[in-house]
């Protein structure tokens, strides 16, 4: 058991700035996801914290000691690789038993030890198997009983679940969160899924171009986000962006599309906002915020109704997405499964604004 | 000329019967040629030897008639020739590992990203570039009592004059040949090994780091099992080669002194092209032949075995 602790790190890769200056704290026994596009720093944090590369500036404390100068094996870490690195030469019960065996605990426990962990994992029957015998879910599951049986100080995923189906991926990524609930030990988790983020995590780190670009709790990253990446990146389908000016005048504020038409924000939104009488901004709209406007009574208060033309119907089952237009450009709307049905229909929606994200297009900063 | 032109496609001009064999059998037409030539190349000699090894044909007498096996039952009562297969067996026991070993040391030195790598590589395989023969007389010169640089530098480290005849020396005769068949192959050793370390999956050294495994456990556990089909196909390579091994003996000591270096290789070009005993030479090449086929397959079907 252990806390986190980085200071302003920094990795190079050549000329290629791959971590920039990341400071981060991650409390005992917390879940913490690492998340972000391809290219972000996400995994190169993670090797880095690992040990397997070496930082170029900055401290890494682990359990209140300095780690930077010792070698992995040396941190008490376990990890679980993408492509799961299982020994392929060596039986199930060797891989597991490989840490333990390089320790030299004694033949007892580990006998012990690797019992537990294979019963944890439901993979009692597999011991005396291969690797290559085993399908996806399998060596995802010997991965994990490799990692757990060290008793590690810290555990850390680099994007374990990407190679496995969409099925497995949400079992396995159940049996992650109830292992976390049993084991309680602090883990650092890699992922560009956003889904993986939110449901995994006690805290989201969202990484951007090697820096954190916002971290907390995911619902508060989801309803609060700092910027319009954020507001961009979580989330599925994803916020709709919709440029417009913004005209505020007294405690009433107003967002204008440029191809005519507009949205009265509520005050509570508009209260937020101060200075500028009229200003650009990306009016942002969760999809799950649209409704199917019913009945024709009083609409809550910050709610507003609006009409559109379904273009692009795309049902889930639970869930059907429809694509309409706002302000000249295509919004995706979440509604109820009969909501909408027929291409080209036209629907009255309601809009709930009292959640709406309001971001400078200039900075990328949420204004409101 | 007549242009068919079909507008249907029902309409579709059928092949004639000579036409559709001979699109049948095109294929086979084709690499014909290549197969015939095969066959002269390959194929015509090794009869050719096979029929003269039941001959007699010697410098003085072409006595085409058959002696059955009498060639064969001479090799057995020849101890020139069983000594020269044990001089082979000596040469190849020590040179292989050491060539196997020599090799994976510098890959293993060179897998770790070196600076100046690529120009380090290149210029440690030039020796296997050159041709044997040339290597065995450039040692030669490098071993020569008077002028060779390798008694010079030995001098230099004992303080006094060291002069060891290499070439000629009955104690320093098989060092010689192995230190220059070593200095020529490791580097082809060192070739394969290098490929087939990089090919070794990096997270799972990562993985077995980060599990505390030591260097020989790795070595063990995960790198020896990736790495041993290619070991073993270069071991196969270059232990062919070695029993057959010819140019660099006949530049260093031509076999001697006396025949104490002489392989199989060059008692049969010895038979062969000095006492023109052709017949018994045929004879000699066959017992090769059977030897090496014997030790490929025995290689090739464990190699399978472990797999």
């Amino acid at each position: 058991m252990a806390d986190v602790k980085l200071s302003g790190v920094h990795k190079y890769y050549g000329n290629v700035h791959a971590v920039r200056g990341v400071d981060l704290s991650i409390a005992d026994g917390e879940f913490a996801v690492l998340v972000g596009p391809s290219g972000c720093g996400k995994s190169t944090l993670l090797r880095t914290i690992a040990g397997l590369e070496d930082p170029d500036d900055g401290t890494i404390t682990i359990g209140g000691a300095v780690v930077n100068d010792l070698r992995p094996r040396e941190r008490n870490i376990a990890m679980v690789f993408q492509n799961y690195a299982l020994y392929p030469y060596l039986t199930v019960n060797e891989n597991i038993a490989f840490g333990l065996r390089a320790r030299k605990t004694p033949e007892i426990e580990i006998r012990k030890r690797v019992g537990e962990a294979a019963e944890m994992l439901g993979i009692g029957n597999l011991l005396q198997r291969y690797p290559r015998q085993l399908s996806g879910g399998q060596r995802q599951r010997v991965a994990i009983g490799r990692a757990i049986v060290r008793k590690a100080d810290l555990f850390l995923f680099d994007e374990p679940l990407s190679n496995l189906d969409a099925q497995l991926r949400d079992e396995m990524r159940s049996e992650i969160k109830r292992l976390h609930h049993e084991i309680t030990t602090t883990m650092i988790y890699v992922t560009h899924d956003q889904v993986e983020a939110m449901t995994l995590a006690d805290r989201i780190v969202l990484l951007r171009d090697g820096k954190i670009e916002q971290q907390g709790a995911p619902l508060e990253l989801f309803e609060q986000p700092r910027t319009g990446f954020v507001a961009g990146f979580l989330g599925s389908p994803s916020i709709n962006l919709i440029p417009a000016t913004l005209k505020t005048s007294g405690t009433a504020a107003e967002a204008v599309f440029k191809s005519g038409g507009s949205l009265t924000l509520p005050p509570a939104k508009a209260a937020l906002l101060s200075g500028a009488e009229e200003r650009q901004v990306l009016v942002g709209i969760r999809p799950q915020h649209f409704s199917r406007a019913g009945g024709g009574g009083p609409l809550r208060e910050g709610v507003v109704s609006y009409s559109a033309t379904a273009d692009l119907i795309q049902p889930t089952g639970t869930r059907t997405f429809t694509t309409i237009k706002i302000g000249g450009v295509d919004a995706v709307a979440e509604l109820q499964a009969h909501d909408v049905t027929n291409h080209g229909e036209r629907i009255e929606l309601a809009i709930d604004l009292n959640r709406v994200v309001l971001i400078d297009p200039a900075s990328g900063l949420v204004i409101a | 000329m007549t242009v068919s032109v079909s507008l249907n496609g029902a309409e579709q001009r059928r092949p004639s019967r000579f036409g559709r064999m001979l699109e049948d059998r095109l294929p086979y037409l084709i690499v014909a040629p290549a197969i015939l030539i095969l066959l002269l190349v390959g194929l015509f000699p090794l009869i050719y030897s096979l029929i003269v090894s039941f001959q007699r044909i010697t410098m003085t007498e072409n006595d085409t008639s058959f002696v059955g096996l009498l060639n064969y039952a001479e090799l057995f009562r020849d101890t020139r020739l069983w000594a020269s297969l044990g001089h082979t067996a000596i040469i190849t026991a020590i040179a292989l590992p050491l060539e196997l070993l020599v090799g994976f040391l510098m890959a293993q030195l060179f897998i770790d990203g070196m600076p100046g790598r690529q120009i380090f590589v290149a210029l440690l395989v030039l020796p296997t570039v050159i041709s044997p023969i040339v290597a065995g007389a450039t040692w030669r010169l490098m071993f020569d009592v008077r002028f060779g640089p390798i008694g010079q530098i030995l001098s230099f480290f004992a303080g006094e004059p060291v002069r060891i005849l290499w070439t000629v020396n009955p104690a320093y005769v098989y060092p010689a040949i192995i230190i220059c068949e070593v200095w020529q192959w490791a580097p082809f050793m060192f070739l394969l090994l290098l490929a087939a370390l990089s090919n070794v999956d990096q997270s799972q050294l990562e993985a077995a780091e980060i599990d505390g495994a030591s260097y020989l456990r790795v070595l063990r556990a995960i790198v020896l099992p990736a790495i041993a089909p290619v070991i073993a196909v270069a071991c196969l390579i270059r232990g062919l080669d070695l029993v057959r091994i010819f140019d660099i003996i006949w530049a260093l000591t031509e076999g001697g002194p006396g025949s104490m270096t002489e392989t199989v290789s060059l008692y049969t070009y010895v038979q062969g092209f000095s006492q023109f005993e052709t017949s018994y030479t045929a004879a000699i090449s066959f017992l090769v032949i059977a030897l090496l086929t014997l030790i490929t397959t025995l290689v090739l079907k464990r190699m399978e075995l472990t797999r």
